[in-house]
């Protein structure tokens, strides 16, 4: 797999590890993953050379690779937009350059449901069919939504591959970093004065559930992968006990705009439309074609995220490990 | 503390004697106490052993409470100036947390409506449907007690007072108190502050995907076809009935196989009679028009309230389209508009009924 020290790579590893049904991992990154074990096998890799495609097309010709999972993707928007559009762009036509040649049975992408983009159009739930209107002024969604394009070309083009897609919903949990994490660790949150959208996240060890079940099955296609229930972006912040600083649209992208530039926040400016619109994705394909459900409510992951557990103090997951 | 009676002997007979083999708790040499000053060194702790009286309560608490400082210490990470020790911070950010969920449920549906926010506004509606509009809704058992249903009404008001009345009218005096599920057109919904109260209450954004997924959950849906148009009606075209959309109402219902039970809403043209609207300035502020009221702008935002005029509401025998015309009618685009307009028009006799059964025009509309 490719994106082997992200949140969600570490995961699978750590599971696949476990698994005795998989003799071999290779984990592709450009610094070993923390995750160590005797089928993992650290292969250094950097997307963004101009010759990556031949180099990773001859691993997976050596290691006759049964299923990719192409997660090299950036969990938060960096200013470094010209590497991160070779990374995440560029990077996967690379793996699907290498993927061409050598074809490995089947290929998992891991997407997220922000290429759908907030729009005052969309429906409360999107379906997998729902169009990926990516988003205005965002490099972080957009150069997602391009990479999607080119896998679906890919999964068109080449039919005997079996291809699957995977939308998370913005994951959060105790120890995932990214940027809706990053945003809801400050102990004050902007909210866009009037406005309070729905919002749905998904809880990190759902996510690495899910995406051992993409991995197990011979599903293709595009999944949302989604948490159970939405809440309101200010019930979210009054759950974390954040101070919510109501701004007026005008306000807040001015002051969105200062801090981004001056680098003090790690979100854009045009983050400020998802606290305006709804972005919410509908689960039901992945339950019935993946077999994945997932098990903590929105209030839970929230609950879990913030450390603010019931009286008894333990988390939900420490809970469901006992 | 030694003057107090002792009890009963109760400590002794819980703990037991003391076991022989294992020596004297107190006789262990404690280094660790240094802190407590020199007179309780190890040496000074192992000196009182032999001579006399071990500790007072009182040092012994003192003990007990640095001990337990130095576990508290342990597991809180060390601070230059430790805010969680000196400053009720922890306190203050669980009332904050308390505040802030005040009047909101932490568990809200799927499409976003918040019961405990939807008791809050409860009273607002009951006063608006008993004494202010004082609403006569007739025909509330052609709802069905259990199952989907799409009720399709009239629209008129600057503000949709005419949706709350209808959700309030059916959980109300339907028998089974069920909620109906108001579409609300894009401009009332995106609009700040009343968008996102009209969602916690119930609304939902007037999308076909959304309402398709309600019916399907079997519930009631309340459609309001002449949208942002009949919103916008003048004065002088009150109770006549716009354009009903695309039709979009019935391939709904089609596809769905949900019965249609049309809904005739009289009183809401004189609640705030439109005279005009001024397009100039409206779309900066995100809004289609601002409307002209004999209150609004001249009261400022209290004129948005409405007049106390006299409501009626009838809801009508259910039409099962899907009895007629299966599923895949809904392509057909003649027969969604004809009967898009047999709907209309049936819409159109209730509302003259009613408005016949008003003694005189104007004040009539606020006296009943």
């Amino acid at each position: 797999m490719t994106g082997a020290c992200t949140y969600l790579g570490g995961e699978l590893l750590r599971r696949l590890e476990e698994d005795a049904r998989y003799s071999r991992v290779l984990a592709l990154d450009i610094r070993p993953p923390a995750t160590a074990g005797k089928k993992i096998e650290f292969i250094k890799l950097d997307l963004t050379q101009p010759t990556v495609d031949s180099e990773l097309a001859t691993i997976l010709e050596r290691h006759k690779v049964d299923t990719f999972v192409h997660g090299a993707f950036l969990s938060h928007p960096t200013h470094a937009a010209e590497w991160a559009h070779e990374l995440e762009d560029v990077g996967t036509m690379h793996v699907l350059n290498a993927c061409a040649g050598v074809e490995p049975r089947r290929l998992v992408m891991i997407s997220t449901t922000l290429v759908y983009g907030a729009h005052p159009k969309n429906p409360n739930f999107l379906t997998e069919e729902s169009e990926l209107r990516g988003h205005r002024d965002s490099r972080f969604v957009n150069d997602k939504v391009r990479a999607e394009r080119q896998v679906q070309r890919f999964a068109a083009e080449h039919p005997e591959v079996e291809v699957c897609i995977l939308r998370f919903a913005p994951i959060v949990g105790p120890t995932i970093s990214n940027m809706y994490t990053r945003f809801f660790r400050r102990p004050v949150a902007p909210v866009m004065m009037g406005h309070d959208p729905l919002m749905q996240f998904v809880h990190e060890q759902d996510a690495a559930f899910a995406l051992l079940k993409a991995v197990e099955s011979h599903a293709t296609g595009a999944f949302n992968i989604v948490g159970k229930g939405v809440l309101p972006y200010t019930t979210v912040l009054a759950l974390l006990g954040r101070v919510p600083v109501p701004m007026p649209q005008l306000v807040a992208r001015q002051v969105s705009k200062l801090l981004w530039a001056t680098q003090l926040v790690g979100s854009p400016p045009s983050f400020l439309d998802f606290l305006l619109y709804l972005c919410v994705a509908d689960g039901g394909k992945a339950k019935r074609e993946l077999g994945f459900a997932p098990r903590l409510s929105i209030k839970r992951t929230i609950l879990d995220f913030g450390g603010i557990g019931p009286e008894d103090g333990a988390t939900d997951v420490a809970r469901a490990q006992a | 503390m030694t003057d107090e009676p002792d009890d009963e002997g109760t400590d002794d007979e819980w703990y037991g004697d003391a076991d022989p083999r294992v020596p004297d708790a107190t006789a262990w040499p404690d280094r660790d106490l240094g802190f407590l000053g020199s007179d309780y060194d190890g040496k000074a702790a192992a000196r009182s052993d032999i001579s006399g009286p071990v500790h007072s309560e009182l040092e012994d608490e003192a003990v007990l409470r640095e001990l337990e400082r130095r576990v508290e210490q342990q597991r809180t990470p060390a601070f230059p100036l430790d805010l969680r020790v000196h400053l009720p911070l922890e306190g203050l950010w669980k009332r904050w947390r308390a505040l802030a969920m005040w009047g909101r449920s932490d568990v809200v549906d799927d499409f976003g409506r918040d019961p405990r926010a939807t008791a809050r506004w409860e009273w607002l509606f009951e006063f608006l449907y008993t004494r202010w509009f004082r609403v006569q809704a007739v025909g509330v058992e052609n709802i069905p007690a259990k199952g989907r249903a799409l009720l399709v009404a009239n629209h008129a008001g600057t503000l949709p007072y005419d949706s709350a009345m209808v959700m309030h009218a059916v959980r109300r005096d339907h028998p089974s108190r069920r909620d109906v599920r108001p579409l609300v057109e894009d401009t009332v919904f995106h609009l700040p502050f009343l968008g996102p109260i009209m969602n916690r209450i119930g609304g939902v954004r007037a999308d076909p995907a959304n309402a398709e997924r309600l019916l399907e959950k079997d519930e009631l849906v309340a459609v309001f076809p002449e949208g942002e148009k009949g919103m916008g009606k003048l004065w002088k075209d009150r109770y006549r009935l716009q354009r009903f959309g695309r039709g979009g109402f019935i391939k709904l219902a089609l596809r769905t196989r949900a019965p249609i039970i049309p809904v005739a809403v009289v009183g809401a043209e004189e609640a705030a009679p439109m005279l005009g609207k001024v397009t100039w300035f409206a779309k900066n502020i995100g809004i289609p028009w601002i409307p002209v009221t004999p209150t609004f702008p001249w009261f400022g935002p209290a004129g948005l309230l409405p007049l106390p005029s006299k409501w009626y509401v009838q809801f009508g025998e259910p039409i099962d389209l899907a009895a007629q015309h299966g599923p895949e009618a809904a392509d057909d685009r003649l027969l969604v508009n004809k009967l898009a307009d047999q709907i209309r028009t049936q819409i159109q006799t209730m509302i003259d009924g009613l408005l016949g059964r008003r003694r005189s025009p104007l004040l009539a509309a606020f006296l009943g």
